[in-house]
């Protein structure tokens, strides 16, 4: 056991004396939360619109009216009216509107006589999740030129859909959260343990330490030790300031503290075994600049945290089903969202042990106690 | 088993013996069926260019690889059988700076300490005591980050004592030292082998080092034991006591024909525009060596002669100098991310 604390000991404190990689990992993923928060943003707003209208007629000027109605409220669009039709669609292709509406000088004329009105709609469908926004608004606003005047109350006979949300209100920050906590638990992961035997292993210095009588459960063991430590606290931080942050109820957020707690740890573990079989035998550090990267990519979509798991396709939810983070972010959503208890979790937990004892056996039988 | 059993018993008293001993990369032999013992107490030397094979044997005796073929024993444990007996005898410093650079000087001896299971109060009090001795008990408390080179090898020295291992070995311990700290590293170790009953196998491409420190040398050229004796009886074992070497204006093939036939040269060298012949009296006879140079044809530009070193010898057994340096091998699809396994 000294032998085992002398691995630990030395570790922390070699961790200690870089406060700089401290305060980045801790600060990196709350970072993370706001662009992810920022950048997958559930409505989309100011899309700019270029409208032509060469109809100086009624329903003409009601679909503009209709359209600055969208622009002062929901904010979608952002409508410039313009009188050259050439320079609108130009300036779709350009990249600088989103798209462009043409009004023909014959539809308010059409829509009166029923002759078929049509205006045109040019998209820049590069960016389709725009492209799709802009048409069925378009459509709804044209749909609702038929009618002359607003119903006062709805009509009686017609279904309506009413929401009902099971737990309670999540927003989108707020469902980030899980994800950021998993993603600071990756990046812990990724930078201590097995890549401080990485490092050591290329500045030579590991070489001093296999010529002492420390075992390999020593070494692998005490480096993931002291990782877990050092990323433990680290995600514990960041879950508690991302719970401030976005605001999810401090009953739901605290009231769960232990077995989030619970889950922090187990993840933690899990990640840490995973690189230790991944990098046990690796020697140069670009190569695990190489590989997080790439293992943030193919560990952290495919886990939930961004997008259900149930809209993958085939293959990518038999991945999601091997796949750690998507465990953990199960986990830590039904914690956080649902408030059920840990009777709840224990398949995810039973799954994230036994993929963490696999790992570990791994790590330790590939290990190298040699050069 | 029979014989396994009598070369360890035969072993009590050395410190090290090792048959036959061979490592192979791939296609490349860096050890060639080596075979040498060392006593108890003595200060024994490899002494070989870069790229002989002294690193690949020293970390086949610490257990760092392991061996094709061949046997080695050390502190009386077979290093393939029982590394871990080994591990807990012997003391390594190996060729690069392995002290962490993010701990002080005390830190890295404690830690160290504690990795070979030593008590707090005894770990403590040795520190200081071997931190006293290696002259950094000023320095104690500082980062090694802060240390010179020569400091931090000082440090490492002192560390692997920690556990006062019966042999301690040392991989080029001086290599890229400025002179002066190469000097007291030198010191250090000569205290050491005089006040403890400690073994001592170093390896090293420095003559002087040898020469100076070692009290049997075994000379090592592409993974072969060449010659091995203490260094009086290895300059001994070559013919001539002096080196003459001559730089000539127009040399040939002939005029080092001519010096060659000269009844008191035993053994000439060219390499460009000089000569060095291994010669009996070199003083008295460096006249006659520049007369028949002269009555060659050839002029002389300038002429020196020194007593035989190791060098001598290793050029003697190899035809070529000590100091030539191979490059290293490093793999071709990591790059420097493996340059230690083919190390010299």
């Amino acid at each position: 056991m000294t032998r085992l604390f002398a691995v630990i000991e030395r570790d922390l404190k070699k961790f200690k004396r870089n406060p700089v990689v401290l305060g980045m990992s801790i600060l990196m993923p709350i970072i993370y939360l706001v662009i992810l928060g920022n950048s997958f943003q559930g409505k989309l707003t100011d899309l700019p619109l270029a409208v032509v209208s060469q109809d100086g007629g009624p329903y003409a000027k009601r679909l503009v009216e209709y359209l600055m109605a969208v622009q002062a409220g929901p904010k979608t669009f952002l409508v410039l009216p313009m009188t050259d039709q050439k320079k609108a669609v130009d300036g779709v292709r350009t990249g600088k509107y989103k798209a462009a509406l043409i009004i023909p000088p014959d539809f308010s004329k059409r829509v009166v006589v029923n002759g078929r009105p049509d205006v045109g709609l040019f998209l820049d469908n590069t960016d389709s999740i725009s492209a799709d926004t802009i048409r069925n608004l378009i459509d709804a606003a044209l749909s609702s030129l038929g009618s002359e005047y607003v119903p006062v109350r709805e009509p009686d006979g017609t279904p309506l859909l009413r929401d009902i949300n099971l737990y309670g209100k999540v927003d989108y920050y707020q469902s980030l959260v899980p994800g950021v906590v998993i993603m600071a638990i990756f990046l812990g992961t990724l930078t201590t343990g097995a890549f401080n035997l990485v490092m050591d292993r290329f500045l030579g210095i590991e070489e001093s330490y296999l010529l002492t009588p420390l075992s390999k459960g020593n070494i692998v063991g005490g480096l993931i030790i002291s990782g877990l430590f050092i990323t433990t606290i680290n995600a514990l931080f960041i879950f508690v300031a991302s719970v401030l942050i976005t605001g999810i109820p401090l009953s739901r957020g605290f009231g769960n503290f232990l077995p989030v707690f619970l889950v922090v740890v187990l993840t933690t573990l899990c990640l840490l075994s995973l690189m230790f079989a991944i990098m046990g035998r690796i020697s140069h550090p670009r190569i695990v600049g190489v590989l997080s990267g790439f293992l943030n990519v193919i560990l952290f979509f495919p886990s939930g945290a961004v997008y259900p798991v149930a809209s993958f396709p085939g293959w990518l939810k038999s991945f999601a089903r091997v796949n750690p983070e998507a465990y953990a972010v199960d986990a830590m959503k039904s914690l956080l969202f649902k408030n059920v208890g840990l009777g709840n979790i224990m398949g995810d937990l039973l799954f994230l042990s036994l993929f963490t004892a696999a790992m570990m056996g791994l790590a330790i039988a590939t290990f190298k106690r040699t050069l | 088993m029979g014989e396994r059993d009598s070369v360890e018993s035969a072993s009590q008293d050395k410190a090290i013996t090792v048959s036959g001993i061979t490592r192979e990369f791939g296609l490349a032999t860096a050890v060639d069926r080596i075979s040498f013992e060392v006593d108890r107490g003595e200060f024994f030397g490899f002494l070989g260019p870069n790229g002989a094979g002294k690193t690949t044997l020293i970390r086949m005796l610490t257990t760092l690889l392991k061996p094709t073929s061949g046997q080695a024993i050390v502190s009386g444990y077979d290093v393939a059988e029982h590394p871990s007996q080994v591990r807990r005898r012997i003391g390594v410093v190996p060729q690069a700076m392995t002290s962490d650079l993010d701990l002080t000087g005390r830190e890295n001896m404690d830690i160290y300490g504690r990795f070979y299971g030593i008590r707090s109060a005894e770990r403590k009090e040795r520190t200081d005591e071997l931190l006293e001795m290696v002259g950094l008990a000023q320095r104690a408390d500082d980062l090694v980050a802060t240390y010179s080179g020569g400091m931090r090898r000082r440090l490492e020295i002192a560390r692997v004592l920690v556990h006062r291992p019966a042999l301690l070995f040392l991989d080029e311990p001086t290599i890229g030292l400025d002179p002066q700290s190469r000097r007291v590293v030198w010191e250090l170790l000569k205290k050491l082998i005089r006040s403890d009953t400690i073994t001592i196998f170093l390896t090293t491409h420095y003559m002087e080092e040898a020469e100076m420190l070692c009290g049997r040398v075994a000379i090592i050229d592409a993974g072969k034991i060449i010659a091995m004796g203490s260094p009086p009886e290895l300059k001994a074992g070559i013919p001539g006591n002096d080196i003459v070497t001559l730089r000539v204006g127009g040399l040939t093939d002939d005029i080092t024909a001519a010096i060659g036939k000269l009844p008191f040269v035993h053994k000439v060298n060219r390499e460009e525009d000089s000569v060095s012949a291994s010669v009996e009296g070199g003083a008295q006879n460096l006249p006659g060596l520049i007369d028949i140079v002269r009555a060659s044809g050839g002029t002389i530009l300038s002429a020196s002669v020194h007593e035989q070193s190791l060098e001598d010898v290793f050029i003697h057994y190899t035809g070529k100098s000590i100091r030539e340096e191979e490059a290293k091998k490093v793999s071709f699809l990591v790059g420097a991310g493996m340059p230690r396994r083919l190390g010299g």
